[in-house]
């Protein structure tokens, strides 16, 4: 693409050493895994096993042999067929998601509480028509709501059912895993079209240090089998469970992730995976986990670049958020922080769209502001095209700006290129006159504006009656499963 | 400057090695082993919690002091009256079943421990069963319930309500926490208090015991 700008935040002496001391850590120390099928299939694959202690090495041989099954091109698919998402991307672009994992919704009266399922299908039909976001997560319904043994069995079928956008799927139970997939396969038909073509992608996660509790190492087994493609994360806190300094978080982190995707390719060989450590800080003086620490939010950078440039794996990390509670001063340099340095890294993948509270609250009216930070990133990218059409050489040179008749307004080089500067949707772009005409309204008033719009038009997605019974069918025979444990 | 003021001192700065070797001096110099901890150490690490709860100094500061200064009531404790327990209350902690997220319960144990309550700490994962042989077992003042997710919170609340159901809930003060947790849902489950960090679970557990 035309003068991508890039941030590299290591030399190559750099990553190279955090290469080798990565893949080091996973031979010499290794991981410890809770799930004795996954072991068994995993020391059938050469992998060294303690099946008492659940522990398990690689081998430099297992590592290479894994890395190079990654798929170098692969694709998510969407629901509705429109937004499948290639990867890597052909423009350079990077993608952008919606936050997941938040128990609290601010609602557009400021109300915080636990997600209620009127809610989930309220996100949805934000995220369908936000033109800069390109797959969501689960808004998972409170336990209060729907049975707690399956909330993200509800949670799934809402997205399948009015999300025209891939999604990304946290299950909250090692049981309820084989029922996502079953949800899944039943939205396009069956399990070898998931296989085909997968709406769905899933979210693991490790417990730093090298630790997989049961439910993350069915998710990456369920996953390998039903040839689901895996987002594995890592989520350690910088000074609570991993290193206090914010490179060695973002090295076990990495370490983590790592493993992941070296088990989930001696599993599966070719899945489509996407690195994802999403990193955090503890703050040292009121100990709350923090999620846009500056060093932090530099670690980020040198995880992306560990995994794109180290490996050729596409990398997905935390794009925008805050640890504000509210949509104030501290939130939109926190976040315009962090999208723009990300936007600036090797990423391929921006999480965490309308978050608040360290990815604890997610606000519609944050989402549709980040829609537009996201814009405004995804040009910074691009960057700019350095030449002489750039430069309107020819006119410049002629001095056709000596003519008293001539205007740049008029000139056929503006005609050519006045339309390319990006213009954010609800930014104030007029004098105090005309704002004042117009309301003198805020950005956030304008997205309030927006929230209604949306919430009045029709939903521009949803399956038909049929799939929607075929999917709540499976939901409620998983909801009864999963309650009658 | 005297010796309990360079032990006060000792303890602030969380010299590990520097607090015991300066309580045996005392000692050895014939200070009473309660006035070398009433007027030495504790001053040091209420001065360390004043400081604390100013946002003067970071966690790790406390930390490091009430190890300092635990390593100088060691030194102290065959010669304090009732073998030396100085521990003022105890607490029982753990996350509850369902949930495997320790990083807040863990901070809670530290703190406490830092504010003298002696600690049982039974990990995560824990079931209601676990709760009650503990409570039987260690007969806390105060135990501690930690939840990351609206999936396991609940289980503070069916928790509370098997202590109950063991005639157990009524000999201690049940304390909640973690991300989703408000005081809302503390009233909710009848829970005795909800705290929003570390710290201040430290201290309400503190204050509870003292009061007591």
């Amino acid at each position: 693409m035309v003068g991508r700008v890039k941030y590299n935040v290591m030399t190559a002496e750099e990553l190279q050493h955090m290469k080798n001391r990565m893949e080091q850590l996973l031979i010499e120390r290794g991981i410890h895994l809770d799930h004795d099928e996954m072991l068994e299939a995993l020391a059938e694959k050469g992998c060294i096993v303690d099946m008492e202690a659940k522990d398990l090495k690689f081998t430099k041989e297992i590592i290479d042999k894994a890395i190079a099954e990654v798929p170098a091109e692969f694709t998510l698919y969407s629901p509705s067929g429109k937004y499948d998402l290639k990867f890597p991307n052909p423009t350079g672009d990077f993608y952008t998601r919606t936050n997941t994992g938040a128990p609290n919704y601010r609602t557009i009266d400021n109300q915080t509480h636990y997600v209620k399922p009127e809610e989930v299908d309220e996100w949805y039909k934000i995220t369908n028509v936000m033109d800069q976001l390109d797959f969501v997560t689960l808004p998972s319904t409170s336990g209060e709501y729907v049975d707690e043994a399956a909330v993200d069995v509800w949670t799934l079928a809402e997205a399948l059912k009015h999300s025209a956008k891939h999604i990304w799927v946290q299950p909250y139970e090692a049981d309820n895993v084989k029922y996502l997939i079953d949800l899944a396969a039943t939205s396009v038909g069956g399990a070898d079209k998931l296989r085909e073509k997968p709406v769905i992608s899933m979210i693991s996660c490790s417990v730093p240090c090298l630790t997989y509790k049961h439910m993350d190492a069915e998710i990456l087994y369920r996953s390998a089998l039903a040839g689901v493609p895996v987002q594995p994360c890592s989520l350690p806190t910088a000074g609570a469970n991993t290193p206090v300094t914010a490179v060695g978080t973002a090295f076990m982190a990495c370490a983590e992730v790592f493993a992941q995707i070296v088990m989930l390719e001696l599993l599966c060989p070719g899945l489509p995976v996407i690195a994802t450590p999403l990193l955090f800080s503890m703050d040292m003086m009121s100990t709350y986990t923090l999620q846009s620490n500056t060093e932090i939010t530099a670690a980020r950078l040198v995880a992306m670049e560990l995994f794109e440039e180290g490996y050729n794996i596409p990398a997905h990390s935390y794009g925008t958020g805050t640890d504000s509670l509210t949509l104030d001063a501290q939130n939109f340099i926190e976040r315009t922080n962090l999208i723009d340095a990300m936007a600036m890294s090797s990423a391929s993948v921006l999480g965490g769209a309308g978050q608040l509270e360290t990815a604890k609250t997610i606000s519609p009216v944050q989402l549709i502001i980040d829609n537009e930070i996201f814009g405004i990133a995804r040009r910074l990218r691009r960057g700019l095209a350095v030449d002489d059409e750039a430069f309107d050489w020819d006119e410049v040179l002629a001095g056709i700006d000596k003519d008293p008749s001539f205007s740049f307004l008029m000139s056929e080089h503006t005609m050519r290129h006045y339309e390319e500067p990006h213009r954010p949707d609800m930014f104030n772009r007029d004098g105090l006159v005309q704002w004042e005409r117009a309301g003198s309204k805020t950005l956030t008033q304008k997205a309030e504006e927006k929230f209604y719009q949306i919430m009045e038009s029709d939903d521009v997605y949803s399956v038909d009656a049929d799939m929607a019974a075929a999917i709540d069918k499976v939901r409620d025979e998983a909801t009864k499963a999963l309650s009658g444990k | 400057m005297s010796i309990l003021n360079e032990l006060t001192e000792l303890v602030i700065k969380g010299d590990v090695n520097g607090t015991p070797a300066k309580v045996q001096e005392a000692v050895d110099q014939g200070l009473d082993a309660q006035v070398i901890l009433n007027e030495g150490l504790m001053p040091g690490i209420n001065e360390i919690g004043d400081r604390f709860s100013k946002g003067q100094i970071f966690v790790p500061n406390v930390l490091v002091a009430a190890k300092a200064m635990n390593a100088g009531v060691d030194v102290l404790k065959p010669l304090l009256e009732g073998g030396g327990d100085t521990t003022i209350g105890t607490a029982v902690a753990a996350t509850v079943k369902g949930d495997l997220h320790d990083i807040g319960k863990n901070l809670v144990c530290l703190m406490m421990r830092s504010a003298n309550l002696k600690v049982i700490d039974l990990g995560a994962n824990v079931s209601a069963e676990k709760y009650i042989e503990a409570i039987k077992e260690y007969k806390p003042d105060v135990v501690v319930m930690s939840a990351l997710l609206t999936t396991t919170m609940n289980e503070q609340g069916r928790t509370i309500q098997a202590l109950e159901e063991a005639g157990v809930r009524d000999q201690v003060k049940v304390m909640v926490g973690g991300a989703p947790v408000t005081q809302e849902w503390a009233d909710k489950i009848k829970a005795d208090a909800f705290t929003a960090d570390a710290a201040e679970a430290a201290n309400w557990a503190k204050e509870y015991v003292l009061s007591k």
